[in-house]
């Protein structure tokens, strides 16, 4: 039976609910298979979603390309275009937007578990930022993170190993789940118990990381990461008491594709990659110490000429080099880890572009084709999809964007939930057949930075002294002076003696859970060798134990003081001006806006965005800083113009607000409501209604 | 016990009482054997310390003095005869007399994430479903006494609630003794206008729910409203330790671990059921003595500052105190002047709840590597807290999915010893 006359005869019960019935004819391959694979799964009778409308859709990939709702601009902006066209020239668009890069960054950063607080961490985060905006392809990026050597500041890719000590069998784990999607971690104790994994395995594939060791240089205080010789993997496992334990042999457990006939999808890859060096960049990098002794026969590096049919000579300067090491700066390459690299990445490593066409999927779409993410147990639930989006990632050279744009052009990321009218049951056979959209929240990157746009924060909204109020500040005041104490205090402030200031806060404010402090991403990616090397001081052992002694006796006294509290006001022109939260040191503290709203800490593996509402949630945005200056009407917003003066119109001024935040025009009942809201004080109602529409279901939750 | 992720369903003899329906001079056994657990329940309420990273059990609970493991810190006398900690809790050691400790806890897990999960919830980590965690049960069998939530967790992220749902969700506190402004309308809201736009709020969202059926709307607007019951309630000062007596702020400590420990009294006396007080920084491969002897200087005012009040004010009765952390730590001491980690055998201590202080349960080995008396699984501690609070801890309960789970893992049984 043709495709086509299958279509055609496929059952549309779900027109009695008034859904669109399956897949028209002219639906992108990509719809046309999700429908085949359906049918071979029974699924054929489910209930379809309808397709979202223009402004609906606008918000959504709005949303997901670059982490923030329409302006009211960009909605102009789209309604002007022809309507057959304007979604594609949306796609491009967006693909286009600097916004795009930071969305994307925090999507690869929760992926990659970066954490600012590790070492390296801000540049790893930069560093991937810049490959985001760069359109770097997904094999490439990955071979970076497995191999890299060095320290962060000249190869910040060396941030993935760094964040986690370099340690073999924490990076086997963690490699394994986080590019190919499969938890190989429970098989580090033992065998896994229904999967196929054995210790073995694991020990195998951690012996790739098993000669890789991360030296802290004691002059310049950094840490590299590089090659050793020992392999440090042993097997059998020390918790068996073995009689001897020997070096394990690095092996790659996962099966390659095997094939007699080169796919097309490969030859596609191929030609895509004619001419380019896939290597790392040997001149952006620092030298590779063997590298940089071979290259000039040691000559240069001693100063002094070196016979070169004097081996001994040479050897022996080789080795003094080496111990060396001065500047903690260079290190020798892992051909173990690029071994690695290249299996991982490779075109026939199905695990590796299967993971992140999964994950990719489920995050766009609100779900993935198996479930968890990380766990593939065997099974997809839409194999010939599943297939098509992975060959098609690789043919397009695992470029992004390319797999975002085939992702929104879908009829399947178009559609919208099902409402309440259809039972639970058949709404989650919908949503697993991917024939309705599926309701889900903006992370709280989005949700922040959201909040921010609709209500005009980004700039300054308010004139100069419009917003003065008095801080009340709490300074801690001890009740004894230590003499000890005094004599430090006198030396380090011209401060009066009985107060001891807190430490300086960017603004006195109690909001200090939905502050964001931004990180230069262009100063990150820069090289900062000879920064660091500038603060060098050595310090002797001694000194080292000297030193910390000192500090505990002096926190054994600070705990036994007692203070009381004194309260101290000033005045401060509080103008509200918020930044993205897409550029802060991540993750945010545990009790921060972020956090509550569901930003993971990063410690662990397989530790995802956490969505259920808590109450701690709730009274962030109905008393919160950011919800609370959003919803209030600054005189340099455009809509304070129609709240007042001569232009006043109210129902204008209500659509406009309806625009702003939910992308849709108010319906008649919710007009009358509003209006109703705005009463005899506009401006004030305004913000009333503003602060309710940030709040509600509809402004957090995708259309 | 592996836990095959499948239920491992054996008929207790209680279990086949209760369904049977089994009769003693005519009262069900069932309401039998639930009113003798609560008859002998004392406890109400709980303080869980959560030490994250896994604390060395050698460095605080279990010292071996005079071995190659013991390390830098020696073994000081306590109140209680015959058991010795470790010097860096020279305060503790005065109250140990009302204090029990547990040197044979044999966990399973090396791994931060798995062990915790383990210990928090009893369970193994299964991605099925999510388990809820200790303060979550307590609060699901325990009734709300006045208007803060039922359970509070400080400074850090307490396991999630799983199947039992939102309303057994902890409710975090950031920074013990500071204001909280989330508590109150912003500057410039009055109660009047506070008001009309929850009103607001709420009909809209009520429209919203009608019309999609989503659970998650319906769980938005129940946060909501317990947000707005919580703002309203004039217990919120208990939050603010301003006004308190600052000897008792410098008896805990002037620091994130005493004043949550401090608000931790307070709230357990207005009468929040379970306490959950977070504290990390314990994962010491490296540099391990210098870290405990400053988790030591934290730590010891606060915990003695502690039990000495809820035993003055014969709270320590109705209060049981646990500290607790996933493991412990490897007696030989690495190359990182560390140890490593090391779940076989590490330790916790247990006070009031009609805990009875003084006394040692189980004994690990020379070196502390092995249990060698008496191993207490993880969930054998969680049956413990249950039996001390009148909980039955085999108690069935149902995931939204229908699948019929019990409160504390298979196989637990509650350290009876710790309240002869």
């Amino acid at each position: 039976m043709s495709l086509s006359r299958t279509i055609r005869l496929l059952p549309c019960a779900a027109m009695l609910f008034g859904a669109v019935c399956a897949v028209s004819a002219a639906a992108p391959r990509i719809d046309v298979l999700l429908s085949t694979d359906n049918q071979a799964a029974r699924n054929e009778g489910v209930v379809y979603g309808q397709a979202l409308d223009d402004l609906a859709f606008l918000r959504k990939a709005t949303v997901d390309m670059v982490g923030r709702i329409p302006t009211y601009s960009d909605i102009q902006q789209f309604q002007q275009w022809p309507p057959a066209k304007r979604r594609s020239m949306l796609v491009d668009r967006l693909l286009n937007d600097k916004g795009y890069a930071d969305r994307w960054t925090v999507f690869f950063a929760d992926l990659l578990r970066i954490r600012s607080r590790a070492e390296g961490g801000n540049r790893l985060l930069a560093h991937v930022h810049k490959s985001i905006a760069t359109g770097k392809p997904w094999d490439i990026m990955a071979r970076e993170l497995i191999a890299a050597s060095g320290s962060a500041s000249k190869t910040p890719s060396v941030g993935f190993l760094l964040a986690d000590d370099s340690e073999p069998m924490t990076m086997a784990g963690a490699t394994a789940q986080i590019f190919m999607g499969v938890r190989l971690a429970c098989a580090q104790c033992h065998n896994h118990p229904f999967d196929k994994w054995r210790q073995k395995q694991f020990y195998e594939l951690a012996g790739f990381f098993g000669k890789t060791k991360q030296v802290e240089n004691r002059l310049s205080k950094k840490t590299y990461v590089t090659e050793g010789h020992d392999m440090k993997v042993l097997w059998p496992p020390e918790r068996r008491k073995p009689k001897a334990r020997f070096a394990v042999e690095p092996k790659f457990p996962i099966p390659l594709e095997e094939y007699a006939v080169k796919p097309d999808y490969i030859k596609r890859l191929e030609a895509l990659r004619v001419g380019e060096i896939i290597e790392l960049k040997k001149h952006k990098e620092s030298e590779a110490l063997d590298d940089l002794i071979d290259s000039v026969g040691g000559q240069d590096a001693l100063g002094a000429s070196v016979e070169p049919a004097n081996l001994d000579v040479t050897r022996e300067a080789k080795d003094d080099i080496r111990k060396l090491d001065v500047q903690g700066d260079l290190y020798r390459r892992s051909a173990l880890r690029k071994e690695l690299g290249d299996l991982i990445t490779s075109p026939k490593n199905r695990y590796f572009v299967r993971n992140i066409i999964n994950r990719v999927w489920a995050e766009m779409v609100g779900r993935g084709f198996y479930m968890p993410i990380d766990d593939y147990q065997g099974e997809v639930t839409h194999p010939k999809t599943v297939k098509y989006l992975c060959d098609e990632f690789i043919a397009n050279g695992y470029d992004l964007r390319s797999l975002f744009r085939t992702i929104m052009e879908s009829e399947a990321y178009a559609r919208a939930a099902l409402g309440a009218e259809i039972e639970p049951e058949a709404r989650e056979g919908s949503q697993a057949a991917f024939a309705s959209g599926i309701t889900r929240r903006m992370v709280s990157e989005v949700l922040y930075d959201s909040i921010v746009i609709a209500g005009h924060l980004q700039d300054y909204k308010w004139p100069k002294g419009a917003n003065v109020r008095q801080f009340e500040r709490r300074v801690r005041v001890p009740l004894e002076i230590d003499p000890e104490e005094e004599a430090e205090i006198k030396t380090e402030t011209t401060a009066p003696l009985n107060e001891m200031k807190m430490p300086a806060m960017p603004k006195p404010s109690p909001y200090n859970l939905e502050q964001v402090i931004s990180l230069d991403f262009e100063e990150l990616v820069k090289s900062n060798l000879k920064k660091d090397l500038g603060r060098m001081k050595a310090m002797s052992d001694q000194e080292i134990e000297a030193k910390r002694m000192a500090e505990t006796a002096k926190k054994k006294k600070s705990l036994r003081r007692r203070y009381s509290y004194k309260s101290v006001t000033e005045k401060i022109d509080d103008n509200p001006r918020f930044s993205s939260s897409m550029r802060m040191s991540t993750p945010a503290t545990p009790s921060h806006f972020l956090r509550v709203f569901g930003q993971p800490s990063r410690d662990g593996l397989g530790e995802f965005r956490e969505h259920a509402p808590s109450m701690r949630q709730a009274l962030m945005m109905l008393n919160g800083k950011a919800t609370h200056e959003a919803s209030r009407v600054g005189p340099f917003e455009p809509i304070h113009s129609l709240l007042t003066g001569n232009r006043k119109n109210l129902a204008k001024a209500v659509e406009l607000a309806y625009l702003e935040i939910l992308t849709r025009s108010p319906s008649a009942g919710e007009q009358s409501e509003a209006l109703a809201v705005l009463g005899q004080a506009p401006i004030q109602g305004m913000a009333d209604l503003r602060w309710a529409l940030l709040n509600s279901h509809e402004f957090r939750y995708l259309p | 016990m592996k836990d095959t992720g499948c239920l491992d369903y054996h008929l207790t003899r209680r279990r086949m009482l209760q369904a049977t329906g089994a009769t003693i001079l005519g009262m069900p056994v069932a309401r039998l054997l639930a009113a003798h657990s609560k008859a002998t329940a004392k406890a109400g309420h709980v303080i869980l310390f959560w030490n994250s990273g896994g604390m060395s059990h050698i460095d605080t609970w279990d010292p071996k003095p005079g071995r190659a493991v013991q390390g830098e810190f020696s073994a000081i006398n306590t109140s209680a005869d015959g058991i010795q900690i470790s010097s860096i809790f020279p305060n503790l050691a005065r109250q140990m007399h009302h204090c029990a400790l547990v040197r044979s806890v044999a966990g399973t897990n090396g791994a931060h994430g798995r062990a915790t999960y383990e210990l928090q919830t009893s369970y193994n980590m299964n991605p099925s479903l999510i388990h809820p965690g200790l303060g979550s049960i307590v609060v699901h069998e325990k009734d709300r006494l006045g208007d803060l939530p039922s359970f509070i967790s400080i400074n850090g992220q307490a396991p999630k609630s799983g199947y039992l749902g939102q309303r057994c969700a902890a409710y975090y506190v950031g920074e013990p003794g500071e204001k909280d402004p989330y508590l109150a309308f912003p500057a410039g809201i009055n109660q009047l206008r506070g008001n009309k736009r929850l009103d607001l709020l709420a009909r809209m969202n009520a429209r919203a729910t009608r019309r999609t059926g989503e659970v998650d709307f319906k769980a938005t607007e129940t946060a909501i409203k317990e947000a707005v019951a919580l703002m309203k309630s004039p217990t919120l000062k208990v939050f603010d330790l301003d006004k308190e007596n600052p000897d008792t702020l410098a008896r805990y400590g002037d620091t994130d671990f005493g004043r949550g420990a401090l608000l931790a009294r307070k709230l357990v006396e207005t009468g929040v059921r379970f306490v959950q007080v977070n504290r990390g920084g314990f994962d010491t491969h490296s540099n391990n003595f210098p870290a405990m002897e400053n988790h030591g200087l934290e730590m010891d005012p606060a915990l003695a500052a502690l039990i000495e009040d809820l035993a003055a004010s014969g709270k320590l009765d109705s209060t049981l105190v646990l500290v607790l952390s996933e493991f412990g730590r490897t007696p030989r001491i690495n190359n990182n002047a560390g140890r490593d980690h090391h779940a076989s055998c590490f330790s916790c201590l247990i006070a009031g709840g009609g805990v009875r202080g003084g006394q040692v349960i189980g004994a690990s080995d020379k070196d502390a590597m092995e249990p060698a008396e008496r191993p207490v699984k993880p969930s054998d501690l969680h049956a413990t807290v249950c039996h001390a609070l009148g909980i039955d801890h085999e108690k069935e309960v149902y995931t939204p999915q229908d699948r019929p789970m019990v409160l504390v893992r298979e196989g637990a049984e509650p350290v009876k010893e710790l309240f002869a």
